[in-house]
This record gives structure tokens, sequence and C-alpha cells, in this order.
């Protein structure tokens, strides 16, 4: 169990990554990755949840928005990854997949310890009074940069196995798309993350289990064919 | 090796065969020129209904949160029908596949060809199988009916495009292995492919024309069959505006009812 105290030295190696030759360390385990995701998730979704504040009833929204946002982003991976595993197999590539996990779950923890990064700025910016829908704008900012940003990490996990067999870049791409399409539809139902004020707390929004492809489709149709509905 | 640690991580038997599958292990061309698809299609046979019955019960989850209360007979029905679905269409397909391979002057034996199409069967409900939690969790995440039909049907198209892509290639690799062995070029050539996926393909030399031209149509003909067998067999979903039927009237047509689906999903 030291990996509780490895991890800001953990989330640094994460970040520089890790040089291919040297021997010396061992490897960070899958497991500590996963645990980087949970601890720095669980910072962020917090500091994110603080919208509303955090007296009285409104601390739950805390704690939910806490758990729920290294949830998303863990169980959309578990529930991509059966998939991703066949199609490896499939292709010839299931000897690399051991490595093909961890580049993608450095990425992963990478993302998570970016946005932890980007808390302080998140609380800056609630501290000044912003509105509900800007607040909703400014989280959504956060996430495309930590998102853009672990792109970075994405590529140099991978490219060693892009240079082994330019298949794991197809690959690689399936898995973006598919990862995607989980995690916006993961990410709707979790809602709501920052707690409307003008709402009471709930962990699930009223409603909530609702397909976030539908609503857009809904939105486009309504738009295209001029109908306000509602 | 990582290939007989992993092997050993499944534990039985029984899925050792569509791992190798899988790998690509069982269609490389030295294999397959000692003893053409060294698998057990009963066996297989069986891994195929578990495979297939476990995406039969993502997909029923969508009729277990309906509004009005969990409507469990649909996810036993889907669990039924899914293998149903692919013994069934094989059924309706396979005579008329063999007629004409054997018409054409194809090398393959009746058993040959049996083995090549349960080993299709299974890479493709390993596929489907293997894509069964993200259905689930769009089932469970879910009102909207057209969406997951049109999900499903998605879904299927890809474990389907994916089995066929095998079976083409197998083909492909069994006639490499059963033509004559004189020519050095091939054997020269298989020393890259050690580790080929079972998708990879491999040299120039394929089947005569007929025969690939054969399974090109069959392929074609499958797909077709099997879409409109997933018509007949309908509801695997289930509709949460109707109550539970085995089957639906037979009326109109996938293609047609797609189309229509396509159609409630805008309006």
């Amino acid at each position: 169990m030291t990996t509780l105290v490895d991890l800001p030295r953990l989330a640094d190696r994460v970040l520089r990554g890790e040089p291919a030759g040297r021997a010396s360390r061992p490897r960070a385990t899958l497991a500590a990755l996963a645990l980087l995701v949970l601890i720095h998730g669980l910072c962020y979704g917090a500091a994110m949840g603080t919208f509303g504040g955090f007296t009285g009833e409104r601390i739950w929204q805390v704690v939910y928005s806490a758990v729920k946002l290294p949830f998303m982003l863990l169980a959309t991976f578990a529930i991509s990854l059966p998939s991703f595993f066949v199609l490896n197999t499939l292709f010839g590539l299931r000897d690399d997949f051991t490595r093909v996990i961890r580049a993608l779950l450095v990425t992963q923890a990478g993302l998570t310890v970016i946005l932890a990064s980007l808390g302080p700025f998140t609380l800056f910016l609630y501290v000044q009074g912003i509105g509900y829908q800007q607040a909703l704008v400014a989280n959504g900012v956060m996430f495309a940069v930590s998102s853009a940003s672990a792109q970075i990490l994405l590529a140099r996990e991978y490219e060693p196995l892009i240079r082994a067999n330019p298949r794991h870049r197809t690959l690689l791409k399936v898995w973006l798309v598919v990862y995607v399409f989980v995690g916006i539809q993961m990410g709707w139902i979790l809602r709501p993350f920052l707690g409307d004020p003008q709402q009471p707390v709930q962990f699930f929004r009223e409603g909530s289990f609702t397909n976030a492809y539908m609503v857009v489709i809904e939105l486009a149709w309504n738009v295209l064919t001029g109908q306000a509905r509602r | 090796m990582a290939t007989d640690k992993a092997r050993g991580g499944k534990g039985s038997g029984w899925f050792s065969d569509l791992d190798r599958l899988l790998r690509g292990e069982l269609t490389r061309t030295q294999s397959l020129r000692a003893g053409g698809l060294a698998l057990d299609p009963l066996r297989l046979a069986l891994v195929i209904v578990a495979l297939a019955a476990s995406y039969g019960l993502c997909m029923g989850a969508f009729a277990a949160f309906r509004a009005d209360g969990p409507n469990l007979i649909q996810i036993v029905a889907s669990m039924v029908k899914v293998p149903l679905l692919f013994f069934l269409t094989l059924i309706v397909t396979l005579p008329s596949l063999y007629v004409f391979n054997a018409l054409v002057g194809s090398r393959l034996a009746a058993g040959a060809l049996v083995r090549l199409l349960v080993a299709a069967l299974a890479v493709m409900t390993a596929v489907l199988a293997s894509l069964g939690p993200i259905t689930a969790f769009f089932s469970v995440s879910t009102t909207s009916y057209p969406f997951m039909l049109l999900f499903n049907v998605a879904i299927f198209a890809v474990a389907g495009i994916l089995g066929l892509s095998f079976l083409l290639q197998t083909l492909h690799r069994l006639s490499l292995s059963a033509g004559p062995t004189d020519e050095p070029a091939p054997l020269a050539a298989e020393s890259e492919f050690v580790d080929q996926g079972a998708l990879e393909p491999v040299g120039e030399r394929g089947p005569s024309p007929h025969v690939r031209l054969v399974f090109r149509i069959w392929v074609v003909v499958f797909a077709l069959v099997g879409a409109q067998m997933g018509w007949v067999l309908r509801p695997f979903v289930g509709n949460p505006k109707t109550p539970f039927a085995w089957f639906r009237v037979r009326e109109s047509n996938f293609f047609q009812a797609v189309f229509q689906t396509l159609r409630s999903l805008f309006s």
C-alpha cells in the first residue's frame, strides 16, 4: 500500500512519460493508474459540485459530483473495453493488448490530473459569482482543455505501438469514436454535475434516463423544421 | 510467452477454440495446410449459443426498464431468439452454398465448409457479445424505442461485416493452403506473416474467380436473409407501447421497417 504515498510521484511520471529503457523503477501498475483516475476525478468532481455552495444540503451535491466524475470515466472505459479487446485480437494485436490498456489508462489518468490542476480555476470563477449557464460553459472549457491536452499523452504512449504495427493507429481511432460515443451518453445520464441552485440537490436528475443523441436529434429536427416544441 | 499465458487465463477448453480463432492461430496458412480448420464444430456451436444469448440479454435489457414495469419474459425471448437467428440463417443459406460451391469446382468438402461457416459465425457472435456491454448500457439509459432498434441494427451490422470478412479471408487462405505446394513463392511470403491477424490479407493468389464469386454472392445473401430472419423473429427489443408477444404478425420487411424507424426517429 505504498501507492497512496506515491500518487503524486506517479502523477508526475504519467505527465512526463516513462522512459522506455529504464528498468530500474517498476512501471506503474494498472490498478495504480486507475487509482490515479479515481483520486483526481474525485478532486475535480468535488470542485465542480461546489457551484451551489457547500452549506447545508448543498454539501451533498459536492459529494455526488465527486463520486460521479471518476465513475463516468471508469465506467465508460469498462463498457468500451470488451469490444476493443475482441477487435484487437481479431486484427492480430492481442499480444500488445496489455500495453494498449496501459496507454489508454495513462491517458485517462493524465486527463484527470490535468482536470484536477484546473480545479482552482473553476473555483476561482465560481467565486466571481458567475451564473449557472456560464458555469456550465466554464466546465465545458475545462473538460475540452484537458481532453485536448491528454491527446499529447495518448500520442506519446501509442507512438511505439504504432511504430511496431501501423494497424494500431486505426484501432485507436475506433477506440476514440466508441469511447466518446459511450462517454457522451454516460455524462448525460449522470447529470447533474453542477447542480442548478434553483433546483433541489439530487443524485440523478428527474427524467435524466433519456438518450443524449435523441435530444440532439430532436433539437436539430426542431430547428430545421422551424417547430418550437415547448 | 504471452500467448500461453492468455490461453491459460481462459481456463476451460470451451473458449480456447474461439480464442485461437480470433487470434488467427487456426487460420494461419501453415496450420490450414496441415489439416484444414482444426476445430470442433459442435463445441464451437455451443459457444456461439452462449455468446449470442449473452447479447440477447443485453438487447432485452431495454424491456426490463419499461415505464410500466419490467417485462422479463422479453429478456428470455431475446436470449432464445438471437442464437436462433444465426443458426436459422445458416440453415437457410448453407445448402445452396454447398451446391453452388461444388458446382463451380471448389476444393472445399462439405465438412470443411461447415467448419468454415461455424468459425465465421463464432467470430460474428464474439464481436456481437463484446459489444453487449455498450448495448446494455444504452438499453438501460434510453427510453427511445426507435433509437434502440437502429442502434441494434448497427451493432449487428458491425458484427456481420467483421464475421463475413473473416469468412472471405479464411476462404482465401484455405484455397491458398490447398493449392499446389511445388510453388515456393507463397511459402516464402508466409514467414513474414507468422503473427498475422485473422483478418490480415495474405498473398495475391486466391480461390478461383468462380468460387470467389459464389462466396461473395453468398455473403450478400447471408446478410439479406439474416436481416429478414431478424424481422421474422422480432420482437427482440420489445416496443414499450405494445404488450409482449413471442412473435409479431408477419408484415412488411426488414428494410422498410428500418426506413420507417429512421423516419420515426425524426418525428
